[in-house]
């Protein structure tokens, strides 16, 4: 008893210390990181979006801004436009006025799209709950759903802390979201510069230059595809992991591990620039994040998994494994229709905007990977075992939603069950492979789905994109690409060699990346003090040993 | 009097309790259980991965009746509780010595 008091009274001490540190940080760094030449941020949200946001669907302004280089050989052109356009304005002040109240209704539009796509992210957190809790033994239910759920609060406090500020700091730099106001008070990297950035450094706490109406949509829209990332973890290193360890697991995703890959590829980061710095197709291109949400995800649980080392009584002596059966199937099939649902919201809302009408294209490419990748692993569950597993047909929808999240917007219905179809293969055999080669321990597959079917759809762009949508994207073929006015993003198969090759190589670099930052630190973590519970309470089950209380209390006196 | 209990599989509780209750048997008693006989269970497959489920879940339906009513009872619930297969379970019949009315206390007789 007296123990206990004292580990409790120590607790509370470290709890009160985190938060003094928190709240002088915080009230520090919004004077610190506030310059005098920074543009004002517009918390009101009333200055975001004018006659400037006023654009058609191909994304020509209604405005004419002027020329200001001469050497240009289209400068006379251009100025004769601007002089036009002068003359007009001076002409029909009105429809000026009326220009402006166009840009802040197109802003305020796609604001509403992109925050509402973050809610429907936001709901997966539950799906992602429910699959995962069905999937392990009913004896750790309650521990697992303590996990997802700590693992929203933790992660969600890193990211509004360090995370953002490190992953958007710099992103009006390089890769501004008109869409959605262009957040020009984030335009300052910590770590590098120009087009070779590697870390973000304004909005620290959400403060200062992160203090903006539309900046803020950005953050709400980004914090939960963060938090995908801090959940997919779960699913490997449940049912054996100490809830402390966990906790430090959520800070280190949501501070750094996602941040910096983010930074690159999202934030107006070096691999994003490098179109424009090596001539390598369009930059690295990940739409919605098979590799900056889901490789990244996966390939920090395999690290984890590895440290943690199998479940008691996984492996008999031979190194046979043996099954862990789900507790409850009703669970992990709702828990995935919920995470299809809240992938409306992943993938269409990434285009930050719904006057972006690809979407549509998005939206049913997305579905289409997602049938596809789940019959193909019905189809061969059936050929292999004789039954199709349910489980493992939830895994396959997953495994072509995860594998569809890059290359949504560039590629049509036909290449989307392709992707979907060669994703459900491999989360069947990555399965296999993990379980009964590499002997690591994934009570839910999420190495499998996350990790190595994200690896395959950011190559996937690199293959099937065909150069239908995102001209001019990061900055590369605004006018023409490979010759052809308008051409986007293209994949091999459609022409663009280098395309490929620099998707290749980003793919494996972040699960590189991801997989050894996270073994370093860990396998460090790890060596100070255990990151796993004991031999007794992993039999007993972990709901009363970590967290005093069962998921089903009418299992109380039952054996596990 | 005899205390039956039967082993049954548990889709066939209803049918062995309206056969019973078209003999006139007023009271019951239905509890959910484990166990295995003969086979010891049976295989199952969960992603790929083979594992004996060696306990199976099975119904205990416990009654009460006179002496004289025995055969008539357990030939019922024979009858409702067959399959033909392996697994339909068994039926015990024991003595009993008393049975006492919990509400009035009063000692019941054949």
């Amino acid at each position: 008893m007296r123990d206990f008091v004292v580990r409790r009274v120590r607790r509370s001490m470290l709890f009160l210390a985190f938060a003094v540190v928190v709240v002088n940080v915080w009230s520090g760094s919004a004077v610190i990181l506030r310059a005098a030449t920074d543009p004002p941020s517009d918390p009101a949200g009333i200055a975001t979006g004018d006659k400037s946001a006023a654009v058609d669907g191909a994304g020509n302004a209604f405005v004419v801004s002027e020329p200001t280089d001469k050497a240009d050989p289209d400068y006379p052109a251009k100025k004769k436009a601007f002089d036009e356009y002068q003359a007009e304005a001076m002409r029909e002040p009105l429809a000026v006025k009326l220009a402006d109240s166009v840009g802040h209704v197109r802003i305020a539009t796609n604001a509403a799209w992109t925050l509402n796509t973050g809610y429907l992210v936001l709901f997966m957190q539950a799906g992602f709950a429910l699959l995962t809790c069905g999937l392990v033994r009913r004896k750790n239910a309650a521990h697992l759903m303590m996990l997802n759920f700590a693992a929203y609060v933790f992660a969600f406090l890193a990211y509004y802390a360090v995370g953002f500020a490190f992953q958007f700091g710099a992103v009006a730099i390089n890769a501004a979201p008109a869409n959605i106001g262009g957040t020009p008070t984030l335009n300052g990297f910590l770590i590098g510069g120009g087009q070779w950035g590697f870390l973000g450094g304004k909005g620290f706490f959400l403060s200062g230059p992160a203090y903006d109406a539309g900046s803020n949509v950005l953050t709400l829209f980004q914090v939960v595809f963060m938090e995908t990332a801090g959940y997919i973890i779960v699913g490997a290193i449940c049912e054996r992991i100490t809830f402390w360890a966990f906790i430090l697991c959520e800070l280190f995703v949501g501070a750094i591990l996602y941040p910096v890959f983010g930074c690159w590829v999202w934030g107006g980061g070096w691999m994003s620039q490098l179109g424009s710095t090596m001539q390598l197709g369009h930059g690295y291109v990940d739409f919605a994040g098979s590799t900056v949400v889901h490789a990244v995800g996966g390939f920090c649980a395999m690290a984890l998994a590895v440290i943690l080392g199998p479940r008691t009584g996984k492996y008999g002596q031979d190194g046979t494994p043996t099954a862990f059966p789900a507790h409850n199937i009703v669970f992990v099939v709702t828990g995935t229709f919920i995470l299809l649902f809240g992938w409306m919201g992943f993938n269409p809302g990434s285009t930050l905007g719904a006057t972006d009408l690809r979407i549509g294209v998005v939206a049913i490419n997305t579905n289409l990977a997602a049938v596809a990748g789940s019959a193909t692993a019905m189809v061969l569950w059936y050929f292999m075992f004789g039954k199709p597993d349910i489980s493992m047909a939830c895994n396959g929808m997953l495994a072509g939603l995860v594998a569809i999240t890059a290359p949504c917007a560039f590629v049509g219905p036909n290449a989307a069950v392709m992707i979907g179809i060669i994703a459900g293969a491999i989360v069947c055999f990555g399965v296999l492979f993990n379980d009964r080669v590499l002997k690591v321990d994934d009570p839910c597959g999420a190495i499998s789905v996350h990790g190595f079917c994200g690896w395959f759809g950011a190559v996937a762009v690199g293959i099937f994109a065909d150069g239908t949508y995102g001209a001019g994207w990061n900055g590369v073929g605004a006018t023409t690409y490979l010759g052809v006015a308008g051409k986007g993003v293209t994949g091999l198969l459609h022409g663009d060699t280098t395309q490929f090759l620099l998707q290749l190589g980003g793919a494996t670099l972040c699960a590189v990346y991801a997989f050894g930052l996270t073994f370093i630190v860990f396998k460090a973590v790890n060596a100070i003090r255990s990151m796993r519970v004991s031999q007794e309470a992993e039999l007993e089950g972990l709901d009363v040993p970590e967290f005093g209380m069962l998921a089903y209390p009418e299992d109380e006196g039952l054996p596990a | 009097m005899k205390l039956i209990t039967s082993i049954i599989r548990p889709n066939k509780v209803d049918e062995v309790k309206d056969a019973l209750g078209k003999l006139g048997l007023s009271g019951m008693t239905v509890t959910e259980v484990r166990g295995h006989g003969k086979q010891k269970g049976h295989t199952a497959i969960y992603r790929g991965q083979e594992y004996e489920v060696s306990l199976l879940p099975k119904m205990a339906v416990e009654i009460v009746v006179p002496d004289g009513r025995v055969d008539e009872m357990v030939n019922a619930i024979s009858l409702a509780a067959r399959t033909g297969e392996i697994g339909d379970g068994r039926v015990f019949v024991m003595p009993v010595h008393q049975s006492y009315r919990i509400r009035t206390g009063e000692l019941e007789h054949d």
